[in-house]
């Protein structure tokens, strides 16, 4: 992971010093989110934010926060990874994108957008005979979440779902032209493995580069949450779409882990500044 | 344009002749047309009201953003003014006065209404106004509550409203006169508020005022405002008893 | 399929039982605003409000216009409040909402029917012509309050506004262009700032300016507006959950307050930005640099 970083904005070629040097010619240059190919040899960025490399994987790509600040994420912003080897483009299911820290612009807007493994929170908007209508995202379309798509579920047995409730499920299909569909299960197990319907806690609104930071675990650089959990317990799930839910058992302390990670997402801190955090909020309960 | 009100200050009798905590004519009727679901006709002084009562029917498409929205029914109001309705003709059948009214009307009534009986359904309000001689918020309030009793919605009470105005004060350093159920010349020259009460203890359901006051008047008038609204709920309750003693 | 999400019974359940605690989300007492920050624009009459996350916008033009045959003596104030898909996608243009409604409803009684602004200085020639102001309201950033923060953007804009001055000689009016003669503000006969206040647990709890999951939560509201001599211009609580009616006059008496401070808090912005113009006008006339 390199420390050195380049804002680089729309458009920009990025000059070839700045990407890894390959070490090895067979290892082909990998582009992540927010890099472009053009051949032949031209690589241009399709998003603003700082230019992150890895040479030892031989890999580039944009890290941007585009934590909307307001409540509710709008406008889609579509970022298609792509893997090049020898000059073909090959279209590859996203990567998981570590990251050592990130620009953090205010009030730009960004959508997250469905892709197939990610966890989310979702919410149940309606329930039909097959399935529960639930959407990611609001004002976008629902996904499906059927019946059947928890753990221990049969045709006799069914989870009842009121409307806006909350479920932690996987993304396991999201088609272009269908919509998106998700599960509570695994399907290889039939186990829940954490996924589900959550109940009581709180849901607290983190920017999506926060999410999949604090989904990488270490490598994301967040160490808030690990901070806390040495000296109070809580559970968490955090949904790549932009949502945190904690319950800490009381309201106090809800609130308190749910701002401290809050804080650290819009303030972007660093390490020393997390840690801040976490005695500050440590200090509350 | 002060209101002559040398009247008041004198006789302490109002334009028309009432003393301060003095209604008008209260007359009501249910029950009056006999194609709606229920229906009322309300005479506060010379506003006159019609209101009818069409539902529960089955929602339209499209209405009450469907989904787990129409888990509970929801209400409809539409409000429409009789040419002749004031002294000017009206020209212009929407405006946002209107829409102002309608929808006062449609958040003060809904929490009342048992609408979650109703499921996927609608309500529809349908108030005429007939003519207008001041506090016409309150008389569509009370009209509409009638209207709703007859047609047998279940409510949790009534939502009664009488308006209510500061008069001048004749020193700086107190508020006026509260008066009672302002007719609209009084409408025009005093601050007025409207206020609307549910059930016997009084507790207030809307408040609405729109004219400018020394906030020492509001309070006077809040509480001369709920002693009428008492008053109204008795006249309204009467006549939704007498109608009941028809059938007994 | 734009739609105002509603907040999930998680947090819903969340909220109230930390209202019940004494507890807010983002931790402010229960009578307290969000931190109001206001900045002006370099034109006159241009107001940015941020009250927490919501953004405000408000901008005031000016134009030449007949007055109505009705009221010949009178200008023409008019106030504009329309939400754009911009604050929140559950927005859409042309289909107005009941929030907006109320927003420029309140606006309008507030502001317009209180006679905050003398329309009668807007006169220029009786029955012929007037100046038409219009005042803009861009809601940028929706998280709750926004009729609170739409009031105080309006007001502070028309205090900043600076209308060209005009020179009359029997029916022929001169509008006077900037330069040639210093523009002068509008007469502002008092500064209404509205107080919203919703209330939880049937009237139990009350919370000054709720962000916008508190007013998903809320039973209801009741919007007080104030000037700071202690004059109620409007209030309007339309339906919803009954309150009692001591809890009732008691929102005036904290609105009182509250419209204190924020008028206070507003004079002192525009008397900083009054001063930072000031300055440069001086400088540039002491300036012996030329324009290229």
């Amino acid at each position: 992971m390199s420390d050195l970083m380049t804002v680089v904005l729309p458009g920009d070629d990025v000059p070839p010093d700045d990407l890894p040097k390959a070490q090895n010619k067979k290892k082909a240059l990998k582009l992540g989110p927010g890099l472009r190919h053009i051949p032949p040899e031209t690589i241009t960025t399709t998003i603003a934010g700082a230019l992150v490399t890895d040479a030892r994987k031989n890999a580039a790509w944009i890290e941007y926060n585009s934590g909307r600040v307001s409540a509710l994420p709008s406008a889609p912003i579509s970022v298609q990874p792509i893997v090049i080897l020898d000059h073909v483009c090959h279209s590859r299911p996203r990567q998981a994108v570590p990251s050592g820290g990130s620009i953090g612009t205010q009030l730009t807007l960004q959508q997250y957008l469905a892709s197939v493994g990610d966890l989310v929170i979702a919410t149940v908007l309606s329930s039909t005979s097959e399935h529960f209508n639930c959407y990611i995202t609001p004002h976008t379309h629902t996904a499906a979440l059927p019946h059947l798509a928890f753990e221990g579920a049969n045709r006799k047995n069914q989870k009842k779902l009121p409307p806006h409730s909350l479920v932690y499920a996987r993304i396991v299909n999201s088609g272009k032209d269908s919509i998106p569909e998700i599960t509570c299960v695994d399907a290889s197990t039939g186990k829940g493995e954490g996924l589900g319907p959550l109940n009581g806690g709180m849901v607290f609104k983190i920017s999506l580069s926060m999410a999949r930071r604090l989904l990488a675990g270490r490598k994301g650089g967040v160490s808030v949450l690990e901070g806390l959990s040495e000296k109070m317990g809580f559970e968490v799930a955090i949904g790549r779409n932009g949502m945190l839910w904690v319950d800490a058992g009381s309201v106090k302390a809800t609130l308190a882990v749910g701002r401290a990670v809050q804080e650290a997402d819009e303030q972007g801190l660093g390490e020393k500044g997390q840690k801040k955090a976490v005695d500050r909020a440590l200090k509350k309960i | 344009m002060p209101l002559d009100t040398s009247t008041y200050s004198l006789a302490l009798l109002r334009l028309d002749g009432r003393r301060w905590n003095e209604l008008r004519r209260l007359h009501a009727q249910i029950s009056v047309q006999a194609a709606a679901s229920g229906s009322s006709y309300l005479e506060m002084g010379n506003t006159k009201i019609l209101c009818t009562v069409s539902g529960p029917s089955e929602a339209r498409r499209g209405a009450g953003g469907g989904g787990a929205g129409s888990s509970e029914g929801n209400l409809e109001v539409d409000v429409s003014f009789a040419g002749f309705s004031g002294v000017e003709r009206r020209k212009r059948r929407q405006d946002k006065r209107t829409t102002d009214l309608s929808h006062t009307l449609t958040s003060s009534l809904t929490p009342l209404l048992h609408l979650h009986l109703y499921p996927h359904s609608t309500i529809t309000l349908t108030l005429s106004i007939l003519s207008q001689d001041g506090s016409l918020l309150a008389a569509c309030i009370n009209s509409a509550t009638l209207a709703l009793i007859d047609a047998g919605v279940p409510m949790t009470d009534y939502l009664t409203a009488v308006t209510c105005a500061s008069s001048p004060s004749t020193s700086d350093e107190e508020a006026g006169d509260p008066l009672l159920d302002v007719n609209s010349a009084e409408e025009q020259e005093l601050p007025f508020l409207t206020l609307g009460t549910v059930g016997r203890e009084g507790r207030v359901g809307v408040c609405v005022m729109e004219s400018r006051v020394r906030g020492e008047g509001v309070e006077g008038m809040v509480a001369v405002g709920i002693e009428g609204c008492a008053r109204v709920r008795e006249i309204v309750d009467g006549v939704v008893r007498g109608y009941g003693k028809r059938f007994a | 399929m734009p739609r105002e999400t509603e907040i999930s019974v998680n947090e819903r359940a969340f909220i109230q039982q930390a209202l019940q605690e004494n507890l807010r989300l983002d931790g402010r007492a229960f009578d307290a605003f969000r931190p109001l920050e206001l900045t002006f624009g370099d034109e006159y009459g241009v107001a940015d409000v941020q009250l927490g996350k919501t953004r405000v916008i408000a901008r005031i033009s000016v134009d030449v216009a007949v007055p109505p045959p009705e009221r010949k003596f009178d200008g023409i104030f008019q106030i504009i409040a329309e939400f754009s898909p911009m604050a929140s996608p559950a927005f859409e243009v042309g289909r107005p909402s009941d929030a907006e409604m109320v927003l420029s409803r309140i606006l309008e009684k507030a502001i317009r029917r209180s006679n905050a602004l003398d329309t009668e200085s807007l006169c220029i020639i009786a029955g012929l012509k007037c100046f038409a102001l219009r005042a803009d309201v861009h809601i940028i950033d929706h998280d709750g309050g926004l009729v609170d923060a739409s009031c105080i953007a309006v007001m502070a804009a028309l205090q900043h506004f600076r209308r060209p001055d005009v020179v009359v000689e029997g029916e022929k009016a001169t509008i006077l262009s900037v330069r040639e003669r210093e523009p002068i503000p509008l007469s502002i006969l008092h500064q209404p700032l509205c107080v919203s206040f919703s209330y939880f647990e049937d009237g139990e709890i009350f919370l000054i300016d709720a962000n916008l999951s508190e007013e998903q939560v809320r039973n209801a509201e009741i919007i007080v507006t104030m000037n700071k001599h202690g004059e109620v211009c409007q209030i309007a609580k339309y339906g919803g959950a009954t309150v009692d009616p001591l809890a009732l006059l008691n929102c005036t008496n904290v609105a009182l307050q509250k419209v204190k401070e924020m008028s206070k808090i507003i004079q002192g912005k525009l008397e900083a930005d009054a001063k930072k113009r000031d300055a440069g006008g001086l400088m540039a006339e002491l300036s012996a640099e030329n324009e290229r």
